[in-house]
């Protein structure tokens, strides 16, 4: 009876809790492809050596081996990039969206969802001017969000800077090595 | 039997009503959240746990060489969100949702054994509530290393654990309370 209620009170203690939106997908793309009117879904579904490439860069490859680039174009002109990506851990995944200009700066980092229980600790990260640290920085830049707000916020909200550090790290990897 | 859930303590058969319901109150919402992310035709499942599931075109083995394609799309496309369960995320599913199937069968076979029912039957109700979580997680890793015709495995899995908490939620409300012996 004693190991049954241990069992029940670890899987509880283990359950991941919903996913929240915190920014709409529309509003990121709104925010970080400003004017843009058309837009195409650039789909890299990368070969064995690529995904192995990528690996060696960041320690990171897409599971299933596909990267989409969404594109903005105004007036035929494409005016940057957006790529939507997701960081798991143990509390579960965040989704964060990356935008780039057409040099390829990133204009901008949205946390587009993230679990109930971190969704306080992003929060207080944002606050802290978390996404300031990102905006301007080239794809070859390693992201420094972490470090900059780590002093200002708690534990968990540190831990969630390092997260959206290695999402923005990863993104603007894909894009410096396959981009085009 | 190995107790008669039947005669069995008010209290005993409050918790069991009270676990049922609650169990059975659960079980709807997965139904209702079954529908919204993963959808009850094979097709649907596929779509969610094959490999192919986030791209326009299925495409199980990495290409030789890196292969670019471009598609228009409009807002309303980029904010719709297909749910799709790559292999991360189902090492993450299957790690947090096994232990709690596992105690909700053997929380529902507790209440079985309870059952003025014959040997045999026990024993059927038994393997099918611990079956159906089995099924369902490898019909998923199926559906996802395998070939996407295995998601007719997952859809099994989720009915037969319907079935299951049916059969053990009618059997125990009717004896407990109503056939007293």
């Amino acid at each position: 009876m004693k190991s049954l209620a241990l069992g029940a009170a670890l899987a509880a203690l283990l359950h991941i809790t919903p996913t929240v939106v915190l920014v709409k997908r529309q509003d990121a793309v709104a925010r970080l492809l400003p004017g843009a009117e058309q837009f195409t879904a650039r789909e890299l579904h990368l070969s064995s050596q690529d995904s192995r490439r990528l690996h060696d860069a960041v320690g990171w490859e897409p599971p299933d081996g596909v990267i989409t680039f969404y594109v903005g174009k105004r007036q035929e002109q494409v005016s940057g990039a957006l790529v939507f990506m997701r960081v798991d851990c143990q509390h579960g995944p965040l989704e964060l969206a990356i935008g780039y200009d057409a040099r390829g700066t990133i204009r901008g980092v949205e946390v587009t969802k993230a679990t109930v229980e971190m969704k306080p600790w992003v929060l207080e990260a944002l606050r802290a001017g978390l996404m300031d640290s990102y905006r301007g920085n080239t794809n070859a830049q390693a992201p420094a969000g972490a470090e900059k707000v780590k002093p200002r916020v708690g534990a968990m909200p540190g831990y969630m800077a390092e997260l959206i550090d290695k999402g923005v790290m990863h993104a603007s990897a894909a894009y410096r090595l396959f981009y085009r | 039997v190995l107790y008669d859930l039947r005669n069995s303590d008010l209290r005993v058969r409050w918790l069991a009503t009270l676990f049922l319901a609650t169990l059975g109150t659960s079980y709807l919402f997965g139904a209702w959240m079954v529908g919204l992310y993963a959808g009850f035709s094979t097709g649907k499942v596929a779509e969610t746990y094959g490999a192919g599931g986030e791209m326009a075109m299925p495409m199980q083995m990495p290409p030789d060489t890196t292969m670019v394609t471009e598609r228009p799309v409009s807002m309303a496309d980029m904010g719709e969100e297909q749910h799709h369960v790559d292999r991360d995320l189902l090492v993450q599913d299957t790690h947090v949702h096994m232990p709690m199937y596992a105690m909700i069968a053997a929380s529902l076979s507790v209440i079985t054994l309870g059952l003025a029912i014959p040997r045999r039957a026990g024993l059927a109700i038994i393997t099918l509530l611990f079956a159906a979580p089995w099924l369902d997680f490898a019909g998923m890793w199926l559906t996802k290393l395998g070939s996407p015709h295995f998601a007719i495995v997952v859809l099994a899995g989720g009915w037969a654990m319907a079935l299951g908490y049916v059969i053990v939620a009618a059997l125990a409300t009717y004896q407990m309370w109503w056939r007293k012996s």
